[in-house]
């Protein structure tokens, strides 16, 4: 065989190259379009016709093979081919091929075997014929036929063709589209077929190719496809197999997208339900009448509400329903109503039905017309809305209404509705008006920039910033101009509303601050009058928190703690001022006052200071009571009562020593009426005795009496004169005098006295002792004692006296000791320097000289203290005041 | 009238004791009557009296004011003593001070005795009236 075919091969270059010169020219002439191919379906020879039918003409074809001239030949073709050469009888069919402008060519071929000499099959010959205007004719006819059958717009309506030779699917651009796949997009059959959803559409539709196939029978289905988006269409395809000369060549058909009409069917539908729904669950009454008032529908809220059934109303005339409650009298009106709407005119009004208890009921009644397409009215929509609820609702929104406006009207805070945008005022409360005295009929020509002084009308650039950006503004403090122009204090607020148009409006409130002001400033004023108060208060006065810290002081309280400025002196405690001592038992008061709540009232306190000094106070201490009834602190008030106490001292004093001259006095005076009584009742006594004595003798006896009582009374008249004198000379004036120089002197005087006593006196004092006395005195006190040392001397020995001097804190103490007889002091201390006081059994002993001594010291602030042993002696120590 | 046994004057002022002893002469009352010029030498003469068991005297003149012990010392020492019969002690004083007439009411409180209190000087009817036993 293959050596064979070498053959051939051989042979046939050899024929070509032999005998082109005969065969090729008679081939090329033959007037029908033919090609010689060898076996391998090389062609050998073609005629000119079909060189130009199948535009080969600027092609040298031959030696090329068909598949390299029309790409790869159908199969069924190639297998025609190969039929031929092994012998079999003539065979024809019809193929397709696009030239090399890209046309669609058809043609119509017939094959016979090419004998050689030898009766060898060594090729085929193949005539064709161009039938493409005829199947391009057929194609437009069958398109044409599809066009015309479908109703829709061109535009959805998509072809395709499947080429059953070449068993290929091609689309045209509106089927890609409705595909929504590329225009380049290669479908084929399976693919196709694939589009259509799994199931039914895809079922009949394989189907349908298969009995178009296999039958020749045309479809027409409505189906669905999913497109390459994945959305899901409905298309009605149509197809039908295209024959020639009995040969299966292909499939044509149609898609046309019907998704819109299947959606608008469905949504028509749904509409429908939907209406029906509505139309009986509504809560309102809904019937539709017809021109002329017949019921032709009603809902079932209608009937419910009457208690009534279709039959009862469908056909029936409006105004015959149950529910007008009086039928004659509305029945006519009813009629108009009908009979306007029918004209066109929308009724509407609200009436009274009647349940299907007989209870009225309140309605919101409508009646409207419902054109056709032409714009004629073709029957009504009757609507009734029970409106009780909405009557209710009303009723409240009218209170609430009514309480809002009255909140408007009578709050104390002015409310001001402005336009944003321009400041126009539209309206106020009566506050508003009350404060700026601004009335209703000033509105108009009022902006709210006109409410502010001139001065700040800058801040409401500010203001309306604000407003802008937040919604709100304020509180701000600021002043609003009244009509007259003066201006009060006010704290204004806002915020923006819109209207209904959209515009935007500026609600502000203003609440007058001026009593607010006012209280401030008098609360100022109080607390600045208080707290000049408080410091010019002549007493410390001082606030302690619980830890007895200082939390106000007034000025005096800062003098006394040594500070100029507050601030050194508040959180400070009293350890920070005082002496430990003082500073533990003030905040033990402070601690007492604070947990008993009792107030310390006057107490008398001494306070030291860090430095020593020392200040009496009379202190206060009263609890700060706080809102929970516990102390919060103390207010601490103290007096410096050192002064008043040092006088309150030196007046005590001055007390005792008058109440001590007052007693002298008494004493004094007693002693004066005693002893003048005792000599004149003596004198008295005795003159009586002498009226009555007739013995000359005893007479004389009697007038000696008188005579020695005379004597008596002088005597005690010239002591009394001592003493008064020394008590009217109390301001004579003190001289520094030299202690010693009187003592010699004293002890000149008395020189005979001393030395008939044996008398002895040892001075220890120094000779620069001076002493500040009255010169007289101190001679009169030194002659006293010096002699009552002599007079009271001890008979058992010779009367020795000792004379010293010491200081002590501003007395200068000179001190007269004896050893005489002493005195028990015990017994007589308290009347040792009394007058007509005598003690011992002298006859000499007058009960006057240490009386009138006493008082003379005193006399010069000074004193006499004694100490004496019986038996021993006497020791006197005389106090002289160093001062006046 | 009953004779009285015996009659004491303490009193320093002798024109005093002159006095009273001349009234009492007049009345005849009491043959015996002594006299001290303070209470130290009365209340240490009756004290001796006491121990000799003799007698003390039923009448008593007392002044106030004497040196070394005063009449108020006096009636202070003298109610310790025991004494159970009545004695009539007469105080005689030219004082005015309340305060003796306050310690007179004091001793009235304090003994048996009969204390009274006469202001000098002193009139024979109330001498009369004052110098009878107790």
């Amino acid at each position: 065989m293959d050596n064979r075919i070498t053959l051939v091969g051989n042979y046939g270059r050899m024929l070509r190259e032999t005998q082109t010169s005969s065969n090729d020219y008679l081939i090329k002439q033959l007037p029908v379009s033919t090609v010689f191919v060898d076996k391998k379906f090389k062609i050998i020879h073609a005629s000119d016709k079909w060189i130009t039918d199948f535009d080969f003409i600027n092609r040298d074809v031959i030696g090329l093979s068909l598949s390299e001239l029309f790409g790869d030949i159908s199969i069924s073709w190639k297998k025609d081919l190969n039929r031929i050469i092994k012998g079999k009888a003539l065979l024809s069919g019809v193929e397709n091929f696009y030239d090399s402008q890209n046309n669609e060519k058809w043609f119509e071929w017939v094959n016979v075997p090419w004998y050689d000499e030898q009766e060898n099959i060594i090729g085929v010959i193949i005539k064709t014929k161009d039938i493409t205007d005829t199947i391009f004719d057929d194609v437009k006819l069958e398109k044409l036929e599809v066009l015309l059958k479908g109703k829709s717009k061109t535009s959805k309506i998509g072809g395709w063709e499947y080429d059953a030779v070449k068993d290929k699917l091609s689309w045209c651009k509106v089927t890609k589209k409705l595909h929504e796949v590329p225009e380049d997009f290669e479908p084929d059959l399976e693919s196709g077929i694939n589009f259509y959803k799994e199931g039914y559409s895809r079922n009949t539709i394989a189907m349908a190719v298969d009995i178009a196939m296999t039958k020749g029978l045309a479809w027409n289905e409505t189906l669905n496809l999913i497109t390459a988006n994945g959305k899901e269409i409905s298309v009605i395809a149509t197809g039908k197999p295209v024959f020639k000369n009995e040969k299966f060549l292909g499939l044509i058909g149609t898609f046309q997208d019907i998704t819109d009409e299947v959606l608008i069917k469905a949504k028509t539908e749904e509409q429908e339900r939907i209406f029906s729904s509505i139309f009986n669950s509504s809560y309102q009454f809904t019937g539709i009448l017809d021109t002329e008032g017949t019921f032709l529908e009603i809902n079932d809220t209608a009937l419910k509400f009457s208690d009534l059934k279709q039959e009862d109303i469908i056909n029936k005339k409006f105004w015959d329903a149950y529910w007008w409650p009086i039928p004659d009298m509305v029945k006519e009106g009813l009629k108009e109503v009908v009979a306007a709407a029918a004209q066109g005119e929308f009724m509407r009004s609200e009436i009274v039905v009647i349940d299907k208890n007989k209870q009225p009921i309140p309605v919101d009644f409508s009646l409207k017309p419902i054109y056709n397409e032409d714009g004629q009215v073709v029957s009504l929509l009757a609507e009734g809305r029970m409106i009780k609820e909405m009557v209710e609702a009303r009723q409240k929104l009218k209170i609430s209404e009514k309480k809002f406006r009255s909140l408007y009207e009578l709050s104390p805070i002015a409310y001001i509705l402005s336009d944003f945008e321009t400041g126009e005022i539209l309206d106020c409360n009566s506050s508003f008006e009350n404060a700026t005295a601004y009335g209703k009929e000033d509105l108009a020509n009022l902006r709210y920039s006109d409410l502010l002084p001139d001065s700040s009308k800058h801040k409401l650039i500010n203001f309306l910033k604000e407003v802008d950006l937040k919604g709100t503004y304020g509180p701000f403090e600021h002043k609003f101009r009244k009509k007259d122009g003066t201006t009060y204090p006010v704290l204004i607020s806002g915020s923006l509303v819109g209207n209904k148009k959209g515009r935007k409006l500026l609600w502000s409130t203003a609440q007058d601050i001026s009593e607010v002001r006012k209280k401030e400033k008098q609360i100022r004023d109080e607390q600045k009058l208080l707290k000049t108060l408080i410091d010019n208060l002549p007493l410390n006065v001082y606030i302690k928190d619980l830890q007895s810290r200082k939390v106000l002081v007034n000025k005096a309280e800062l003098n006394y703690c040594g500070f100029k400025d507050e601030s050194e002196v508040l959180g400070k405690n009293d350890f920070d001022f005082y002496d430990k001592e003082s500073a533990i038992i003030s905040r033990e008061e402070d601690l007492s006052v604070i947990n008993s709540l009792k107030p310390i009232l006057g107490k008398e306190t001494i306070s030291v200071k860090k430095d020593g000094s020392l200040t009496r106070f009379m202190s206060s201490k009263i609890p700060l009571i706080g809102p929970d009834g516990k102390a919060s602190g103390l207010i601490g008030i103290s007096m410096d009562i050192s002064d008043l106490k040092q006088k309150e001292e030196e007046l005590r004093d001055l007390i005792n020593v008058t109440s001590i001259q007052n007693k002298q006095l008494i004493n004094f005076a007693h002693i004066v009426s005693h002893n003048l009584r005792s000599h004149t009742a003596n004198f008295s006594m005795l003159l009586e005795f002498l009226v009555d004595e007739k013995d000359e003798k005893e007479q004389d006896n009697l007038i000696k009496m008188l005579t020695e009582a005379s004597d008596n009374l002088l005597e005690t008249l010239d002591n009394l004169n001592e003493v008064v004198a020394i008590s009217t000379n109390v301001n004579l004036d003190k001289k520094p005098v030299n202690l010693n120089e009187k003592i010699v002197a004293a002890e000149k005087n008395l020189g005979a006295f001393l030395k008939k006593n044996n008398a002895k006196i040892i001075n220890k004092i120094p000779d620069d002792t001076f002493i500040k006395v009255i010169p007289a005195y101190i001679d009169s006190i030194l002659m006293n004692f010096i002699t009552n040392s002599v007079k009271y001397k001890d008979d058992s020995r010779d009367p020795v006296i000792k004379l010293s001097v010491s200081k002590k804190t501003h007395y200068t103490v000179l001190s007269i000791e004896d050893n005489g007889l002493g005195i028990d002091l015990n017994k007589y201390g308290e009347k040792l320097f009394g007058m007509y006081k005598t003690f011992h059994d002298n006859s000499d002993a007058r009960g006057i000289g240490l009386y009138i001594t006493k008082n003379q010291v005193e006399a010069m602030n000074g004193k006499i203290m004694a100490c004496s042993e019986v038996g021993k002696g006497t020791t006197f120590n005389i106090y002289f005041n160093d001062k006046n | 009238m009953t004779k009285i046994k015996s009659i004491a004057i303490i009193d320093d002022d002798p024109i005093t004791v002159f006095g009273i002893k001349r009234m009492l002469s007049t009345l005849n009352v009491c043959e015996n009557i002594k006299s001290y010029v303070n209470g130290k030498e009365a209340i240490d003469d009756f004290k001796s009296l006491m121990n000799h068991k003799a007698e003390i005297p039923e009448v008593i003149f007392l002044d106030i004011n004497m040196p070394i012990m005063d009449g108020w010392q006096f009636l202070e020492e003298f109610i310790t003593l025991p004494i159970t019969h009545k004695i009539r002690i007469n105080i005689l004083t030219s004082s005015i001070d309340p305060a003796d007439r306050e310690n007179w009411k004091y001793y009235m409180t304090k003994t048996h005795h009969i204390i009274d209190y006469k202001n000098k000087p002193i009139q024979k009817k109330e001498i009369e009236e004052i110098t009878r036993a107790a």
